[in-house]
């Protein structure tokens, strides 16, 4: 160990790094990481900012209401934030005044019988086509929503089940579940993906190039070289997420237990480049490594859905800090898996024959 | 061109390329996506719940509370302990039935917490009540009826094709057996449904049983439903669409990538360069199997989702609208291919590619229900096509050209390198680009036309901008004023940079004014003939709501002042170029600043314009 900087494998790792850094497709990655995740983020803030009016500033919703259940949705619309209502005694001036684009909607509640009781059956008229259609029809549901509470209440008597009362509001930023449970698994998970694409490049590389012919004469065995190059890989994916980590922390979104979730990154980046050198050395063809590659990856990730916690879940949960024995059992599990595959392409690349490499 | 030639390099490319995948690999990728399809519903079954046990509720088995977190995966049951909560082990702690007591966890966890059970709480009410023998009207007393009713005068066409078919999908397809037994006792109430008419909505009803998602392609928009199922129009569907045309298209450019990268390790082409063969019937020959077979799985994808939604054989215009995205992935990494270094390299490029063109082909369709920003992406006209609706001309023209001009620009500037002196030079990306941009440059006025062709790529790089932007609402406006000006500002000087930096043109200030000059004169046309091409296309779509969306293009693209002031933007043109050209002639250092200025001059003048445009109106 002591001259492990000069050491064949050493070496070779370095060499690949540093054609990483001076391709500087290594910034590239990194912006493409980050471009993911700016994009999701993009689309659930821009979804959001749709689907609870209330998490942007203004925009009342003007409503003109009307029929013989006009008191009630006035009264369930009073309870519910952004909602402007304006009664009418007569439907169709309130249709009229929708279609001069003065009310965003129209509701008509009339009392229809139906057998075994009367309803209130509720005629919405919302825009056709743009994108305030959505928000207004976000904003309705909650008016409409109270009203069934409202009306409910006045029908226990029938009911066998009584609905159980909903608790208070609670002032919440509409993105917490989405940032622990998409946007931390997505940020931790592309490194190790793509570690494990470069791992069948830099392989593939050598033998379409024919350059393993001149690393063969170097004293050095081609288990030394896959050892090399899946070091500098690996290496790569944990430093990645250490970096999002902190840059998460930095905008005060903070995660729980990074030790356990690097050792996750780490055991996951040493699955997908064994799998990626691994599939280099059978086929020693990039085309054909890729296309494996990127097809294996992507059942394994599916199939991972069979476990009893999901790669991402188990990510969220140690995250979010809600871990429990059996998501640090799984970590625990990821890292005895990885062991074992590297021990196995190790194994598969010693009785390679060298000779046959061309 | 020689056809004879370029079939068989063609055949080539097949038999010794794509047949180098070999059955062993074709064997194993084909059983891997078989076994993927197999196990597919045990992995759907088994649920992927991301949020599985993220918040942790403290309920005591016995509180009428307890049912509604333990049926809920998002919360991990445990002891209702105070002590628990205040050391930070729960995140929200429930006790009392009546009146409940929540107490959440004082950080941002606990308030979400306690907002996702106040949801979780609803859907508990609403299953409950849902069960065979409570009162249907006092469990529902509420019954809705969702009109999607058009307001500007051209709407007739519009709501021809229901334009909001997707507002119930998933109420339709999701709620499923929940939405139908409220639906059919309340049929009377909903007398006439859906001003719109939807002409795919009896079509989708047979085909109902193709479930789920597809099930909900084509549903109609007049359903009665009880006030929580109602759904604001989500396109679900154009995220699986995207999904499902997209992601095979990315498996494909790894090889295509690779094919070309090949040829340029060791010197490999080279034989097939000195071969009595144009470049052209090499590069065609090469894209022709992998456009081919793109486009068979394309138009199999097509077929059988238009079958699946509608029960006819259809799908044309789905294969169609679905060809320019199919070769500007092509393009793209046909010149990814022609800058790389190496496969590693490569494999980065090609990871920019997939991940632009998938928010280029998804962001826009997400609004399919969101009038003319929509159309920006290809998909939208797919998933219009299988809700049943007619795609106009104008509209199909709108969202197709632009990523088919920019397929045509990338190939051509690609084909640009495929020469022996670019083909085995290891340079760095930024100086292959400048490679490229500078090839077609032999005399100034080249300048002005090169500037024109690349007025497909500004095209949909601003309408990429607007898309993204567009969600932001009142902030949306300066952002995409600021996204225009430096992308045409770029796209103007750029080559010109190259051209410099290549020593085509002597590096003097005169000569930097004057290729400015043309290269302005050169977008001002271009874009003045998209201008036009884009008033054909904008006409057919309803203004209205989305008068802002357009006014952004107007504004930007000044069609707003069509004929009135052609002198004022062509001036911009000349003014901005001249003065990155200046700089261009110098240094890379003073390119950059002179860009900088010119960009701010830009920006200056499309704020004064928008001032003009908005108060005029």
């Amino acid at each position: 160990m002591s001259d492990l900087r000069f050491s064949p494998r050493a070496t070779v790792a370095k060499r690949d790094l540093a054609s990483l850094r001076s391709e500087k497709t290594i910034v590239l990655a990194l912006l493409i990481q980050l471009f993911i995740a700016a994009f999701s983020s993009f689309l659930v803030v821009g979804l959001t900012s749709l689907y609870e009016p209330s998490s942007v500033q203004g925009g009342g919703v003007d409503i003109g209401v009307s029929g013989e259940a006009r008191e009630e949705l006035v009264a369930a619309a009073d309870e519910v934030d952004g909602v402007v209502t304006s009664t009418y005694t007569d439907a169709d001036t309130a249709r009229a005044q929708f279609r001069s684009g003065r009310l965003d909607a129209v509701l008509v509640g009339e009392y229809a019988d139906t057998g075994d009781g009367s309803q209130v059956a509720v005629t919405a008229t919302v825009p056709d086509g743009n994108v305030q259609t959505t928000l207004v029809v976000v904003q309705l549901r909650s008016v409409l929503t109270q009203l069934e509470r409202d009306e409910r209440a006045d029908r226990t008597e029938h009911l066998q089940f009584e609905p159980l009362a909903l608790p208070a509001e609670a002032n919440a930023s509409p993105y917490f579940g989405f940032t622990y449970t998409v946007l931390v698994p997505l940020l931790l998970f592309l490194p190790p993906f793509i570690s494990g694409s470069v791992a069948v490049d830099t392989l593939t590389e050598e033998f379409e190039r024919g350059t393993l012919e001149l690393l063969r004469v170097a004293p050095v065995s081609l288990t030394d070289i896959v050892d090399a190059k899946a070091a500098a890989m690996i290496l790569l994916a944990p430093v990645q997420a250490g970096v999002w980590l902190l840059l998460l922390a930095v905008n005060g979104i903070t995660v729980g237990s990074p030790l356990a979730l690097l050792v996750m990154v780490a055991a996951i980046a040493t699955l997908l480049v064994g799998l990626g050198l691994g599939l280099g050395l059978v086929t020693r063809d990039r085309r054909q490594a890729q296309l494996l590659y990127s097809v294996l990856a992507l059942l394994v990730f599916a199939v991972a859905a069979l476990l009893p916690e999901h790669p991402a879940t188990t990510v969220a949960r140690l995250a979010v800090g809600s871990a429990t024995s059996g998501t640090l059992a799984h970590v625990v599990g990821f890292a005895a898996l990885a062991v074992a595959g590297a021990v196995v392409v190790r194994a598969y690349a010693g009785r390679v024959d060298v000779e046959s490499l061309s | 061109m020689h056809p004879r030639k370029l079939l068989r390099i063609a055949r080539w490319e097949v038999t010794k390329n794509a047949g180098g995948v070999d059955r062993r690999t074709a064997a194993v990728a084909v059983g891997a996506l078989l076994l993927l399809g197999v196990l597919a519903p045990a992995i759907a079954g088994s649920g992927v719940a991301v949020d599985q046990g993220l918040y942790r509720v403290g309920v005591a088995a016995d509180n009428p509370y307890h049912p509604v977190a333990a049926g809920d995966d998002t919360f991990a049951v445990r002891d209702p302990d105070p002590e628990a909560l205040s050391q930070g082990d729960i995140d929200l702690l429930i006790t009392g039935s009546n009146p409940v007591t929540v107490r959440a966890a004082s950080d941002a966890k606990g308030r979400a917490a306690a907002a996702e059970f106040r949801s979780a709480v609803e859907s508990y009410n609403d299953a409950q009540l849902g069960r065979e023998g409570e009162n249907e009207t006092a469990a529902f007393p509420v019954s809705v009826t969702l009109e999607y009713e058009s307001r500007s005068d051209s709407g007739g066409a519009t709501a021809g094709g229901g334009g909001d078919s997707g507002g119930d999908t998933a109420a339709g397809g999701g709620a499923g057996g929940g939405g139908g037994g409220a639906g059919g006792d309340a049929d009377d109430g909903a007398v006439s449904p859906g001003s719109g008419g939807d002409s795919g909505g009896s079509a989708a009803a047979d085909a109902g049983g193709a479930g789920g998602v597809l099930g909900g392609l084509g549903s109609d928009s007049g359903s009665t439903t009880n006030p929580s199922d109602l759904a604001p129009p989500f396109p679900f569907e154009s995220l699986v669409l995207a999904f499902v045309f997209i992601v095979p298209l990315n498996f494909l450019i790894q090889a295509y990538g690779s094919t070309f990268l090949s040829e340029r390790l060791n010197r490999r082409g080279e034989l097939l360069l000195v071969s009595p063969v144009t470049r052209l019937d090499i590069i065609a020959g090469k894209t022709l199997p992998y456009f081919l077979g793109a486009m068979a799985l394309e138009a199999a994808i097509a077929v059988g989702l238009t079958y699946l939604a509608t029960g006819s054989l259809g799908g044309l215009v789905s294969v169609l609208a679905v060809t320019p995205l199919v070769l500007l992935f092509l393009a793209a990494t046909f010149l990814g291919a022609m800058f790389a270094r190496s496969f590693k390299e490569l494999t980065f490029l090609t990871v920019t590619i997939t991940v632009t063109l998938t928010s280029y082909a998804f962001v826009p369709a997400i609004f399919t229900n969101a009038g003319p920003v929509a159309l920006i992406s290809p998909l939208t006209v797919v998933v219009r096509t299988l809700q049943g609706q007619a795609v106009p001309l104008a509209d199909f023209a709108f969202s197709t050209l632009p990523p088919l001009l920019t397929a045509a620009v990338l190939f051509g500037l690609g084909a640009g390198l495929y020469r022996e002196e670019d083909l085995f030079a290891q340079r760095s990306v930024p100086l292959k680009l400048l490679d490229a941009l500078a090839g077609p440059v032999r005399k100034r006025w080249h300048v002005g036309a090169v500037t024109a062709l690349l007025i497909p790529f500004v095209f949909v790089l601003e309408l990429l901008a607007v898309a993204f932007l567009f969600a932001l609402g009142e902030l949306s406006i300066p952002l995409v004023l600021v996204a225009v000006a430096v992308i045409e500002e770029v796209a103007k000087s750029l080559h010109v940079y190259a051209s410099f930096e290549h020593s085509r043109f002597e590096r003097t200030v005169r000569t930097g004014l004057v290729v400015g000059a043309i290269s302005g004169v050169g977008f001002f046309l271009a874009e003045k003939l998209t201008a036009i091409a884009q008033a054909v296309g904008l006409d057919a779509v309803p203004t209205g709501e989305a008068a802002l969306q357009t006014g952004l293009i107007q504004g930007a693209n000044p069609l707003v002042l069509l004929v009135a002031s052609l002198v004022l933007p062509l001036l911009l043109h000349v003014v901005t170029a001249a003065i990155s050209a200046v700089g261009a002639s110098r240094t890379r250092r003073a390119y950059l600043a002179a860009l900088a200025v010119a960009i701010v001059v830009h920006l200056a003048y499309n704020l004064v314009v928008l001032g003009a445009v908005v108060g005029g109106v």
